[in-house]
């Protein structure tokens, strides 16, 4: 562990109370039913413009995930050998605020974040015209305020509209959906719990998480991300059902993304 | 009248053969689709067809492109060139600043061997350039001052006093009537007020 | 052209309406910016809060965690502030490790903790030289537009108040930690420090609560930090040019008012908080 001088140093080491929760006490994790169906997404609150120094921002919230996202540029990419003469650059930060999962995180950006924004990345690109760019580069900032599962599909979607909220020119907007298979019961929209519940008990065939970025007009899929054992039919039929999922969200991006509009600015003399 | 409709990245707006694509759209397959989230504006421009173009608040992000007018600021000189950033493309305000680069050979059409930078420009003054060239991986933004209409616009003197043009390479200090040398913009009528 | 000249020319164009004794965006000299609380709303952190003053947004979430307390302190606990400056909320801040504004400002909030004796420390410790609770305040920026400091100390002062930690005891057979989250208590918090920023002008303007771009055409910022019985807790002004002191006490004396609104607005939403409970 390197030696940290640019923070306020804690005691060298401490655990999360939740290790020492007596066995008795445990909290069960909460099941579905009554609450939603598998196959229902959690209803989602997004809203655009919210950071006012950025160019385009977008906050978005689905259960108890809370995901805010900025996005800033074009601008000029500060070193040399890294600029392409006809097209822009994407750029994404993909970042877990230090209270936002269960166990507290570093501030460091962890192994699993550089992931995470590598996905990103890959999921957003193929949506935006980078080509209207030339020789600049366009900054996605996304934080995770509070994880309860299925950070990545919800950062896809937010970081899509944050960017269409900053004029960034788009061949389509970019929606993410993910779902947790478990044996035969497959979990649209999975929380934190449902997320974790599969790897507690333990190494099981059919069992994993899948990711799945669309860009919804194009038909087109711009992400896919898999982990875990799937048998070739199941992960057809995750795929499909992710699919689905994403169209669920379209009605509300479009919504919030044409009410910013609407507060931005008057409609223009014709 | 209807409200105006609204649209996002990716909407099908219509077939090629009702429209011309605008700006903030793309054709593809025949059709044109929005790249913004905007109004849908439909104008007649003498054509035969409508132009259809989505627009937003601010016109779409700007980059300072080949031929586009320029307002920057001078950050540094020597005998070679001047380093500038960019504020303005046209009348749009950029939100992240670019460097550019006004080559000695750049300020001024005529002459062009007798141009002293130091003569022409101090850091800190507001210049009206054109852009030249992208530049290339190695550089910056090339602009060039080589019209009458292009130049210093706004120059402070060493006392500190925003200064008046006097001729096209001269302008003078109103507090200490010192006179200092720029390649000066002729004052356009609608800068005026600035 | 008015826009053209503020860009081209932004300290004349701050000037010219400080002259007149108002401030671009529209506010008096000695204004705050409307400043609103959020509490509770991380529902993964023991204890949160988020501030907005004006679009300036800071967000804290605490994680409590167990350790044994310090060697040279057996009975006390730990709070470990962080302030974190991330790219998301301007586009002056890279991302990696912390800049000097933000390790700046994480020591400015340690010192305030510490100075202010906002809550006691002895609180925190649950078995003498044992164990102890360490308190992570996290607190992150989401929209930079200045006066960060005066935000930071609301959110955690906010946040310290929200929280709740489980009950802990030692089994004293087997000599080890058992926690109980279903029995949860408040902390103490014994003091209400509040800050006030100020930006100077031309060495004698002094106006309050500043946006970024006055914080960056300010020639000095100061920030004093007094409680609720009006006594000073930190007074900090990192250089910049030199102040009367006849300036610092007029200072001083907004700070108190200061604090008075700001304690009201946190008990007020704390206390809506506990009744909706």
């Amino acid at each position: 562990m390197p030696f940290d001088t640019r923070r306020i140093r804690g005691p060298e080491e401490s655990q999360s109370p939740l290790l020492f929760l007596s066995p008795d006490k445990v909290p069960e994790a909460s099941s579905r039913q009554g609450v939603r169906g598998n196959g229902d997404v959690r209803p989602v609150f997004a809203r655009c413009g919210l950071v006012s120094q950025a160019k385009g921002s977008a906050y978005l919230e689905a259960g108890n995930t809370k995901i805010i996202c900025s996005v800033y540029g074009p601008r000029e990419i500060e070193r040399k050998d890294e600029t392409d003469m006809k097209t822009g650059r994407l750029v994404c930060d993909f970042r877990l605020a230090p209270f936002s999962c269960m166990k507290r995180g570093a501030w460091i950006q962890g192994s699993e974040e550089r992931d995470l924004s590598a996905t990103l990345l890959e999921s957003l690109q193929p949506g935006v015209c980078l080509h209207r760019y030339p020789r600049s580069q366009i900054e996605v900032n996304v934080i995770v305020l509070e994880n309860d599962g299925s950070i990545l599909a919800h950062a896809v979607t937010c970081a899509s509209m944050a960017l269409a909220d900053g004029g960034i020119e788009m061949y389509d907007v970019v929606l993410g959906c993910a779902l947790g298979q478990n044996g035969n019961t497959c979990l649209v929209d999975p929380s934190h719990s449902e997320e974790c519940g599969s790897w507690h008990e333990g190494y099981g065939e059919n069992r994993g998480c899948v990711t799945v970025a669309l860009l919804p007009n194009l038909n087109q899929v711009s992400g896919l991300n898999a982990d875990g054992e799937m048998r070739e039919d199941t992960l057809t039929d995750a795929v499909r059902t992710c699919l689905d999922g994403c169209h669920k969200l379209y009605p509300v991006v479009q919504q919030a993304l044409t009410r910013a509009v609407k507060r931005k600015a008057p409609p223009p003399e014709k | 009248m209807s409200p105006m409709k609204l649209c996002v990245p990716g909407e099908r707006l219509c077939s090629t053969e009702d429209c011309i694509p605008g700006t903030g759209t793309d054709l593809r397959h025949g059709y044109i689709f929005a790249t913004l989230a905007g109004y849908v504006l439909r104008k007649n421009e003498g054509e035969e067809l409508p132009v259809i173009s989505v627009v937003r608040e601010t016109e779409a992000q700007l980059l300072p492109d080949v031929g586009a007018i320029v307002t920057c600021k001078v950050t540094s000189i020597n005998p070679r060139f001047a380093k500038v950033h960019i504020l303005y493309v046209g009348s749009t305000p950029l939100k992240d600043r670019f460097r550019g680069t006004i080559r000695r050979e750049d300020v001024r059409a005529t002459e062009k061997d007798k141009v002293e930078t130091y003569k022409s420009f101090r850091p800190g003054d507001i210049v009206l350039a054109k852009v030249i060239s992208l530049g290339d991986v190695q550089s910056n933004y090339l602009l060039t001052t080589a019209e009458n209409e292009l130049g210093v616009v706004v120059a402070h003197s060493e006392a500190g006093a925003q200064m008046v043009p006097i001729s096209w390479c001269e302008m003078q200090c109103p507090r200490t009537h010192a006179k200092e040398f720029r390649k000066v913009a002729r004052v356009q009528p609608e800068y005026l007020q600035a | 052209m008015a826009a053209g000249f503020k860009t081209a020319e932004p300290l004349e164009y701050h000037r010219s309406f400080l002259k007149e004794n108002c401030r671009p965006d529209g506010r008096e000299l000695g204004e705050f910016r409307p400043t609103t609380l959020n509490i509770s709303s991380i529902s993964t952190a023991d204890g949160s809060a988020m501030v907005k003053i004006g679009n300036t947004t800071v967000i804290c979430g605490i994680k409590a965690e167990l350790t044994t307390p310090p060697s040279d302190a057996p009975n006390k606990g730990y709070i470990v502030p962080n302030v974190d400056l991330p790219p998301l909320c301007s586009s002056r801040f890279r991302a990696g490790p912390p800049g000097e504004q933000a390790q700046a400002a994480s020591q400015f909030i340690a010192d305030v903790i510490e100075s202010s004796d906002l809550i006691n420390m002895e609180e925190l410790c649950i078995e003498k030289a044992k164990l102890c609770w360490v308190l992570y305040c996290d607190i992150m920026c989401l929209d930079y537009d200045g006066n960060l400091l005066d935000a930071c100390i609301i959110v955690l002062l906010a946040a310290l108040k929200n929280a709740q930690l489980p009950e802990v005891t030692v089994n004293k057979e087997t000599d080890l930690a058992e926690v109980d989250i279903q029995k949860k208590r408040r902390l103490k918090i014994s003091r209400h420090p509040v800050g006030s920023s100020f930006a100077v002008f031309d060495d004698s303007i002094i106006i309050v609560d500043p946006t970024a771009e006055e914080e960056s055409l300010s020639t000095a910022l100061m920030t004093v930090v007094t409680d609720e019985e009006d006594r000073l807790c930190a007074v900090h002004k990192p250089g910049g040019t030199s102040l009367s002191g006849e300036k610092l006490q007029h200072c001083i004396n907004r700070a108190i008012t200061r604090n008075k609104e700001i304690s009201k607005l946190v008990d007020k939403v704390i206390g809506s908080m506990k009744a909706t409970k």
